[in-house]
């Protein structure tokens, strides 16, 4: 079992709160993410997880025990650096065999480690090359069996895959996801990128200025934020969020562009509605138009920015329609797509309600 | 964790730290001591018993009214304020040069190196050989004007001075070089170019980025020439030997000179630690303004 | 005026031949991308547009002048580097107002132009910080402050978005994109993003090792790319790509993909562009324009993982080489392990000849 948890952890630098009473659990065997802007507290608490850091206030535990007083050394474990770190003068296998060779672990052992970790991140073929001969993929496959082969509780990745080009990144997402699968190990993962989060975490954290905001799969976090702060953060293009007025037995939004029914929802101050449930047609008389302001094709989608009274919103529509800037257009939703939100951020209850 | 380590180190590091002392403070302790005295080798009596010879300040005073000290000083000044900025200018120059390449680079940079590498009192002796009147430096420069010139340089009162700051310069420089072309190196390449493309000119770059870039650099390259500069000695010595008369008698020499004719110790080690006080005060101001920028 | 002509240009450092022979027309006021993985030549390119690095051969024309001999300090155009090189040693304001002193501007004149470029880009209440320390976000706006304060007519970025956090990324975008517009200025990006490229461009130039792939509008490289390695490079995935044999079948000529299957028939026009070439085709289609199609009928794949990214679901089918990936709606509910019956949009497919990778007109 290698369950970590953090129970009202809080660290300060000086004047600055780092990590704010954050509390949470990764469980065992969990492809979990930190996510959030920089400077929001993921490496920290990295650092607090492998012990170069000691908390001010609250508890950590690793598989069920206060580890706060734990050296690093004897926390099991692993981090894989963002620059790998791989010693160039050895060869793949002296690399992944050199942590248990400082362990004085014995021979057999080692070699038996060595071969499971090989295997199971498909790196038999290379173990006798020099790190400086490997593919960038490969070296990253290296680095993960030597953190493995120390049978860590866990392993911990700060953002690795940032510096790689766009299209590596997204090959290279895939690929962590499924080493961490066969590898069988909990995987703690930083990143600000919130399209590899969601493509890889089991479940994840999002950051703001230290304090946790939401814990969740990431599935759950985008349908369901807790806040206006995490529903910008996940989701691109951003979340519309716009100021609504309650009127009869809806609310509107837009200088009218946007009514939705709503019995149940009292009280919201604003709505957010994701530009890929925004629906648009051409205006057909009736009711308040929106206009097109910009018309961004993607190819498998086009991104349209509208624009009504003095709110500005951003719809996303599959395909390559044919629409134009300054041409006017109806806007409708599923209401049952739309999230309420009260006037200091946070949710109020997805609504239920009447489709228009 | 963190408190261990510094702790652990500390202990670790107390036996040098105890050799560090003893080597360093306990002179000066006993410098101070006979600074205090009139002691002198001559007087008969061991170090120890100095206190007998007790004159509290009047060393001190004596060197304050010394005017053949604030003559060394002059010199002494003279010598580094015309060494010190040819040598930063030169090296300045050569470093420019070297951050491109040219031909010949490798070996115009070892042969650029090599005046520092030479025993400063062999330096002495070689420029004591090529400043005679009869020696090769009047024999370039009889060729380059044209007519025979038969100066005397280390004779001449007027000239010996600058025959040393000659030698000073040609050791030096290439110090000056190395220490200035690292800085060069350290200046960003992508900010030259951001520069050249806004519009900047090769002076205009030079002034506003690679200057200001190497500020800390150049003030310790000013800092190590001024200090060595002020203490010049051996390459003056064997050139003349601090004369003729005392035409080229720096505070080195002067302090030579005193300590082992004269022999009044108690003397010299007033006019020493006066110059260590003065010389640390301008170097922690020195280094208080650098870590400012 | 300001359009840009490449002639012809190659590149060679020492052996190595960074740019193999690149001709490209950008005209007055247009957003070109030049877009590549790393060492595909785009980076190369630029520095010889902006007067950095010479061509071995070619020519470079702004306005139809010829710019060999041109140093860089005098072609008038405005650069900003992948790491800004901000002069850290000085302030902000000093930083944007350094080409207008460096080239003697009177200061008034100075004064005005920093404070509404400052305005512009929101940097107003930074002007007389230090420049050092400052985060990397605004580093990057006084970067494109700086340059664009002269209103070169030519601005060069070189991948100015790469060091930047994904959500402020998005946000620089959108504020670039503006920025040209309203300044008119001939722009030219080099990114290895290619959502970005789409994004932001007019005209996108794909290259690959050094050789000019394909050069058109997002659309046009998005709906008709001209090789195998453009297919691939643009769209979020990649188009798929599957070799496959001509089999006959009892509905029409299909290609048969081996162990994924058989295609759907190809149709007349595609049947004669395969006859045409005489040779072995991939089968390319975009992983979002495919529709669910009953049991029976179209392809079946496994499905080996699902990528659910925020509004799209990406299910990834089949193994190694033959693999392929779907696009769909979240709202599909599909789960790793079960079979996806499917079927590329009939417009949607692309054929392209194995062994060039050049597409197949026509089909």
């Amino acid at each position: 079992m290698a369950e970590i948890a953090f129970h009202n952890v809080t660290k300060r630098y000086g004047d600055m709160v780092a990590v704010d009473n954050a509390s949470f659990t990764v469980a065992d065997n969990e492809f979990f993410c930190f996510f959030g802007p920089p400077l929001s507290g993921k490496s920290t608490i990295l650092r607090l997880i492998l012990g170069l850091e000691k908390p001010d206030a609250g508890e950590i535990l690793i598989d069920g025990k206060v580890v706060n007083a734990v050296s690093p050394a004897q926390r099991n474990i692993a981090m894989v650096f963002q620059n790998l770190a791989l010693f160039p003068h050895m060869s793949a296998a002296d690399n992944i065999r050199f942590p248990l060779i400082e362990r004085n672990e014995a021979p057999a052992i080692i070699e038996a480690r060595l071969k499971d970790a090989a295997e199971k991140l498909h790196i038999v073929h290379i173990l006798h090359k020099m790190p400086g001969q490997l593919s960038g993929g490969e070296r990253q496959r290296v680095a993960i069996a030597r953190a493995l082969v120390r049978d860590p509780a866990a392993y911990l990745m700060d953002d690795p895959i940032s510096a790689l080009d766009a299209r590596l990144r997204e090959e290279t997402r895939v690929e962590l996801k499924r080493i961490q699968r066969e590898a069988g190990r909990t995987l703690i993962y930083v990143t600000h990128d919130q399209e590899e989060a969601m493509s890889v975490a089991d479940r994840m954290a999002i950051l703001e200025h230290g304090v946790i905001r939401q814990v969740g799969a990431p599935v759950e976090i985008y349908d369901n934020p807790a806040t206006t702060y995490v529903a910008r953060f996940l989701g691109s293009p951003t979340m519309n969020i716009l100021p609504v007025q309650r009127v009869g037995e809806g609310y509107e939004a837009a200088s009218g562009a946007l009514r939705i029914q709503s019995q149940t929802v009292v009280g919201a101050a604003e709505l957010g509605l994701r530009p890929e449930d925004l629906r648009v047609q051409p205006f057909a008389g009736k009711g308040s138009p929106a206009t097109v302001a910009e018309v961004e094709p993607l190819g498998g989608y086009t991104v349209v920015t509208l624009t009504a009274g003095d709110v500005s919103l951003r719809a996303m529509v599959r395909g390559q329609p044919d629409l134009r800037v300054g041409v006017q257009v109806t806007l409708s939703c599923d209401p049952a797509k739309v999230i309420y939100f009260g006037a200091s951020g946070t949710t109020l209850t997805r609504m239920r309600g009447v489709a228009q | 964790m963190k408190d261990d380590g510094a702790k652990l180190g500390f202990r670790l590091t107390l036996p040098a730290q105890v050799l560090v002392l003893f080597i360093s403070v306990f002179p000066l302790l006993m410098q101070l001591y006979i600074s205090l005295t009139d002691w002198s080798p001559l007087a008969g009596t061991s170090w120890t018993q100095a206190w007998a010879m007790w004159n509290t300040f009047a060393n001190y005073t004596d060197l304050i009214y010394d005017q053949r000290l604030w003559s060394a000083l002059g010199r002494t000044a003279l010598v580094i304020g015309v060494c010190v900025p040819v040598e930063f200018l030169l090296g300045l120059g050569l470093a420019t040069l070297f951050m491109d390449d040219f031909p010949g680079k490798r070996a115009a940079y070892s042969i650029l190196i090599m005046p520092m590498m030479v025993v400063p009192a062999v330096a002495g002796y070689m420029f004591f050989m090529l400043f005679q009147s009869g020696g090769p430096i009047n024999d370039i420069l009889s060729n380059l004007i044209g007519h025979p010139i038969t100066v005397a340089w280390l004779s001449d009162p007027n000239l010996a001075l600058l025959a040393v700051m000659v030698a000073d310069i040609w050791q030096w420089t290439p110090l000056m070089f190395l220490i200035l072309l690292a800085g060069l190196a350290g200046v960003p390449e992508d900010q030259i170019k951001a520069a050249t493309l806004l519009g900047a000119g090769p002076v205009q770059r030079f002034v506003t980025i690679v200057l200001p870039r190497m500020k800390t650099i150049i003030g310790i390259a000013l800092a190590i020439r001024v200090i060595e500069c002020f203490k010049i000695f051996d390459t003056l010595f064997i050139m003349t030997g601090g004369g003729p008369g005392v035409a080229t008698e720096t505070i080195s020499v002067y302090i030579y000179k005193i300590a082992t004719q004269d022999l009044i110790w108690g003397y010299v080690a007033a006019i020493a630690l006066a110059i260590l006080i003065v010389l640390s005060i301008a170097c922690v101001w020195a280094l208080k303004r650098m870590a400012r920028t | 005026m300001s359009t840009i002509h490449l002639q012809n240009l190659v590149k060679h450092f020492g052996p190595f031949t960074a740019l193999k022979t690149m001709d490209l027309t950008i005209a007055d006021g247009e957003f070109v991308a030049l877009l590549g993985p790393s060492g595909c030549g785009k980076s190369t390119t630029m520095n010889m547009i902006a007067g950095m690095e010479r061509p071995s051969e070619g020519r470079i024309l702004f306005d139809g002048r010829d710019m060999a001999g041109v140093p860089m300090g005098r072609r008038g155009v405005g650069f900003v580097f992948q790491n800004y090189a901000i002069f850290t040693h000085l302030t902000v304001r000093q930083n944007l107002a350094y080409g207008l002193r460096a080239t003697r501007r009177p200061v008034d004149e100075v004064n005005r132009r920093v404070s509404a470029m400052a305005d512009l880009l929101q940097l107003t209440t930074m002007l007389d910080r230090p420049s050092a320390g400052l985060s990397v976000n605004i580093l990057q706006r006084v970067a494109i402050g700086r340059s664009a304060v002269m209103e070169p007519s030519i601005f060069l970025l070189d991948e100015p978005l790469s060091n930047v956090d994904a959500a402020f990324r998005t946000v620089m975008r959108t504020e670039l994109k503006a920025l040209q517009r309203q300044f008119r200025q001939t722009m030219v990006y080099v990114t290895h993003d290619q959502l970005e490229a789409m994004t932001m461009a007019d005209r996108i130039a794909v290259m690959d090792h050094g050789v000019l792939q394909q050069v058109g509008t997002p659309l046009e490289i998005y709906n008709d790319p001209a090789n195998l390695f453009v297919a691939r490079f643009i769209g979020s995935p990649g188009m798929n790509l599957l070799q496959g044999q001509p089999v006959e079948t009892a509905t029409g000529l299909a290609l048969d993909l081996g162990p994924l299957g058989q295609t759907p028939p190809l149709s007349e026009p595609q049947v004669a562009a395969l006859r045409q070439a005489q040779a072995d085709v991939v089968y390319g289609f975009r992983p979002e324009l495919v529709a669910l199609v009953p049991e029976g009928q179209g392809m079946a794949m496994p499905i080996t993982f699902v990528e659910r990214i925020g509004a799209r679901t990406i299910l990834h089918l089949g193994q190694g080489s033959a693999s392929a990936k779907v696009v769909l709606e979240n709202d599909a509910g599909l789960q790793t392990g079960q079979v996806l019956h499917f079927a590329p949009l009939p417009h949607a497919i692309r054929l392209f000849e194995a062994a060039s990778g050049i597409a197949l007109k026509g089909a």
